[in-house]
């Protein structure tokens, strides 16, 4: 895991493109995860009410079904008739969308045409017309129901696939991107640091050499010119500052110092 | 996913015994198309395995049905095809029939249901 | 008629539906019956009844509807038992009882035609008293315009058809008015025949026939408010016979509405108290709550009538009331056995006991 980067150059310019990237993810983290416990609050509500829905069903269900028994015990057996005499659905649906989180679930709500007794009415006109009526009354109201059923159960299975997606999305940002664009601005930092002590390194390496070709220099200028007091009070500071390293600089290596000094604190 | 062409699901199908798919359309579902299919089917002894199969599928292929209905024990003999089922529309429901009280341990809804609230 | 010489034709016939009247379910055993808990001790409960033998075949989770089609097979192979060992004039008369169940028969042969069904799978769904032989043929035809040729040729019910329909009316209007129109038409004609037996046969079945058709009159009138049947075309299915026939069947022909129902069966006292209890209006369904609907009722009164016409001796009336009580005791079954079936043990007492 650790090692998973990504392939860039660890130049100043790709980790402020890194780190950049890496608040956006976290933005993007957050987002998704408040997303995804709206969504998930939503579904638990529908889950409850699918479950109450349910259990309902089986009652109203039942009451319907006795209904019929009642047109049966008044009339005998209508089903064949009911069948034949059905060409054009009354009670149909309309979908309507929600937006939840930006998830477009659908509801169903009834569309009925006709409120009056439609195909049917002159069904059981010599005798139980009216339990006919009041059968498909009932029956009228547990189709709604199941109608209303039907739309929590469809905005469950659709809630149910996007919570899935975001929820896997949120765990990619969380263990897989955020980890990996870490790893890419550490990656940056430690080759940058390299760099700067390769870069100290040499400036010291410099520095000895500049400071040991001015010693020869000197040496030389003083066997040629014995004593020279205006150079001799150049003389021991110069030494003093490089001896000494960086506690007392001079002005003319402050730029110096001061980089390294920026570099390390990075 | 939520699609553009749900606007044209109107219809409820229904497979199921005598009395419920009765039931069903005195409250007005039935519905004959221009090819003379219908969108329910009544389930009795002799109706074979292959033709709920086969109508089953058909429903859930048609563009213009919204909901399916089905009894609960007719689900049960077809479980596998319904098991398999995953698609938001139309949506499957499960409904209990006359002789067959609703039992919610069967459905295949529920079931994933109270997997989650079990959690 | 002459009682003198009854018992020479219908002597032994009625000796037996005096005995069928007497295996008809008790008030007691019906008590019994409610007390059950599942369809297996109903089953237990009926095996003391004269369905028992129906019964005991069937694999224990018996369905209603197969309760209702054994017991309806118990009272076809009585009434078929009947038939065989009458002679005329009684065949006759129980033919005339089963053209009722015809029509209903043919009107949903109609229907699988006109739909463009397979009408030989509709063959079993027909009421087997209702079975005549050439019924078979009205199979065969595949149009509107053969089935109503073949059901003039070959059904009993020809002249019925002749009088009411034309060919293009099948097709044209509702199935439902075409039912009644037969059965209107049924109605008139057996109550004209009735009358032609001679008394007491002649009083006794007036009094059922009138209360059939003024039942006729009451629900078709409640049942067309709000419906795109017209008023004239209501007063053509009323039948015309009955107490109400013709002044207050002409005044039902206009109303609208329950109360001005109510408002005309005032002055008939056995319809007056049968609709003071009953809700207004025909979408609230007649009955609300505890008490009964107004089609129960009707099935008191027309126990109540045939009961009554045991009570009297000579006369064929017992054969038609003992059909129409026992059709009653099955709808009791029935109901007792769909309220244990679907747990609505509050609503099992709904049914009509007889004796």
């Amino acid at each position: 895991m650790a090692a998973v980067r990504d392939n860039v150059f660890p130049t100043r310019m790709n980790l402020t493109m890194t780190k950049t990237r890496l608040k956006g993810a976290q933005t993007g983290h957050s987002l998704l995860k408040r997303k995804s416990e709206a969504l998930t609050t939503r579904f638990r509500v529908i889950v409850r009410k699918i479950e109450d829905a349910k259990l309902k069903m089986g009652k109203v269900m039942q009451n319907a079904s006795f209904s019929l028994a009642e047109v049966a015990y008044i009339t005998g057996d209508i089903s064949y008739q009911v069948r034949e005499s059905a060409k054009h659905a009354t009670f149909k649906v309309s979908a309507k969308q929600e937006n939840v989180s930006g998830v477009l679930l659908p509801a169903f709500e009834k569309d009925t045409q006709q409120a009056a007794g439609g195909q049917f009415e002159l069904t059981g006109l010599g005798r139980g017309g009216q339990q006919i009526q009041k059968a498909r009354a009932v029956y009228m109201k547990a189709v709604e129901m199941l109608v209303e059923l039907a739309s929590l159960q469809t905005a469950f299975v659709i809630l149910d696939e996007v919570i899935k997606l975001t929820n896997r999305r949120v765990n990619a940002i969380e263990y897989v991107i955020i980890p990996r664009i870490e790893n890419t601005i550490s990656y940056i930092n430690s080759e940058l640091d390299e760099q700067d002590r390769e870069e100290f390194y040499r400036l010291k390496k410099i520095q000895g050499k500049k400071k040991e070709r001015a010693a020869n220099a000197q040496r030389e200028l003083d066997e040629i010119a014995k004593p020279t007091i205006n150079d001799g009070s150049l003389h021991p500071d110069f030494a003093g500052d490089f001896t000494s390293a960086e506690s007392s600089s001079a002005g003319v290596r402050d730029i110096l110092a001061e980089q390294v000094d920026e570099d390390i604190i990075f | 996913m939520a699609q553009a062409a749900h606007r044209d699901r109107t219809l409820i199908a229904a497979i199921g015994d005598e009395d419920t798919v009765t039931g069903l359309l005195l409250a007005g579902i039935g519905d004959i198309d221009a090819h003379q299919r219908a969108n329910f089917l009544v389930v009795d002894g002799k109706t074979s395995q292959e033709d709920i199969e086969e109508t089953f599928t058909s429903f859930t292929q048609r563009k213009d049905v919204a909901i399916v209905l089905i009894n609960q024990h007719i689900a049960d003999d077809i479980r596998g095809i319904l098991d398999e089922y995953s698609a938001a529309f139309p949506t499957v429901l499960e409904i209990p029939s006359k002789d067959h009280p609703y039992d919610p341990s069967k459905d295949s809804v529920l079931k994933r249901v109270q997997l989650l609230l079990g959690d | 008629m002459n009682e003198i010489y009854f018992n020479a034709d219908a002597g032994y016939l009625e000796g037996i539906v005096r005995g069928y009247r007497d295996g008809l379910i008790t008030l007691p055993q019906y008590l019994n019956l409610t007390q059950c808990e599942t369809m297996d001790d109903l089953k237990l409960q009926l095996a003391t009844t004269d369905y028992a033998s129906f019964l005991q075949n069937e694999p224990s989770p018996m369905s209603t509807s197969t309760l209702s089609a054994r017991c309806t097979d118990a009272l076809v192979a009585e009434f078929q038992y009947l038939q065989q060992n009458a002679a005329e004039p009684i065949s006759k008369f129980l033919d005339f009882i089963t053209y009722g169940f015809m029509i209903d028969n043919v009107i949903l042969l109609i229907t699988g035609t006109l739909h463009e069904r397979d009408t030989h799978d509709l063959l079993e769904k027909c009421h087997p008293l209702g079975f005549f032989d050439t019924m078979p043929a009205l199979c065969v035809a595949t149009t509107v315009q053969d089935l109503y040729s073949t059901v003039l040729v070959d059904s009993p019910l020809a002249g019925y058809f002749r009088e009411c329909l034309s060919a293009e009316d099948l097709n044209e209007l509702n199935i439902e008015i075409i039912r009644n129109t037969l059965h209107k038409a049924y109605l008139e004609d057996f109550y004209t025949y009735c009358q032609g037996l001679g008394e007491p046969t002649a009083s006794i079945m007036a009094e059922i026939l009138m209360f059939e058709a003024d039942r006729r009159t009451v629900n078709i009138t409640i049942n067309s408010f709000g419906t795109e049947l017209s008023k004239d075309d209501r007063a053509k299915l009323y039948p015309r016979l009955g107490s109400m026939y013709p002044e207050a069947q002409t005044r039902l022909a206009r109303v609208d509405d329950m109360d001005q129902v109510k408002a005309i069966l005032e002055q008939y006292g056995d319809y007056k108290t049968m609709l003071s209890g009953v809700g207004t209006g025909a979408s609230s369904g007649g009955a609300g709550g505890d008490d009964m609907s107004l089609e129960d009722r009707f099935f008191a009164r027309e126990v109540q009538l045939n009961k009554d016409s045991f009570e009297q001796q000579f006369h064929y009336g017992v054969f038609y009331s003992w059909l129409r009580l026992k059709e009653q005791e099955i709808r009791n079954v029935v109901w007792v056995a769909e309220c244990i079936s679907q747990q609505q043990k509050d609503k099992i007492n709904n049914y009509t006991p007889i004796y």
